[in-house]
């Protein structure tokens, strides 16, 4: 074996096994429950299409493929903050330091460790039940 | 000889910077916290891209592609924990119930704004 067609055979199994992992990553990002889990697919994908390019600008004795991969960083890069600064400022009343969500969460949990079982699955299920189902007023039109 | 000393060490280094993407895809997949996720597409970001730098640097020897691929490494180890952050920011602003998975998070009301202490 000579040392062109051994560095061929490993620069291509590189680059499959980083298209497997894109198509993996893809896959998440379209099952992913919440926005963030779509933004670390999204920046993970621009990872590995920038090393499979610069795999590629050595394979191919290219050297320009380098400065393509150059602009790919920064384009991806831009996308996650951009993306970050449309999500960030659409719900300020909805943080985690929600003084009445951890009061809501302490009731919740002390209704749960408690004996009678009357009243707090059942509030802990119209909780559940609330984010699943569509609102009446969001049924007219969503927004 | 020498060449191939330099093809297993192209070699060592493209391999585990495979290991890393791997893991890095099993880690988004399997994990149930948020912040965990994140933390599994940084190690992505910066190790992984070191090492397919390093192996293509070394492939390639001392010259100018070699020069920019470093430039992309370096450029993206300052950019990919600043995208941690905003990603994890996102997710402390919109999600509802993350307080859920801080348990010292419980203790808010005695913050101490001056001494950045719970107390």
């Amino acid at each position: 074996m000579s040392i062109e067609s051994a560095y061929q055979l490993l620069y291509s199994g590189v680059l499959v096994v980083l298209g497997i992992l894109i198509f993996f990553l893809l896959i998440r990002a379209v099952i992913g429950p919440r926005v963030t889990d779509r933004m670390i697919c999204v920046n993970m994908i621009g990872t590995m299409v920038i090393a499979s390019i610069l795999i590629l600008s050595v394979y191919l004795d290219e050297g320009y493929l380098a400065d393509v991969g150059l602009i790919y960083v920064m384009i991806s890069f831009i996308s996650v903050i951009m993306l970050a600064a449309v999500y960030i400022p659409r719900h300020p009343d909805r943080a985690r330091y929600n003084p009445e969500a951890i009061e809501e969460f302490r009731a919740e949990e002390k209704a749960a460790a408690g004996d009678d079982a009357g009243e707090a699955p059942v509030k802990a299920n119209q909780y559940r039940s609330k984010r699943r189902k569509p609102s009446a007023a969001g049924k007219g039109g969503r927004r | 000889m020498m060449e191939w000393i330099q093809f297993f060490v192209t070699a060592f280094f493209l391999i585990a910077a495979c290991i890393f993407f791997i893991g890095e895809v099993v880690g988004v997949y399997r994990l149930g916290f948020i912040m965990n996720r994140v933390h599994a597409g940084g190690i992505g970001d910066t190790m992984a891209l070191f090492c397919v730098c390093l192996g293509l640097g070394i492939a390639s020897g001392p010259c100018f592609d070699t020069l920019k691929i470093a430039m992309i490494l370096i450029f993206m180890w300052f950019t990919s924990p600043v995208s941690s952050h905003f990603i994890g920011q996102v997710e402390y602003f919109t999600n509802p119930h993350l307080y859920r998975h801080v348990r010292r998070l419980e203790n808010i009301h005695k913050y101490n704004e001056v001494t950045h202490e719970f107390h």
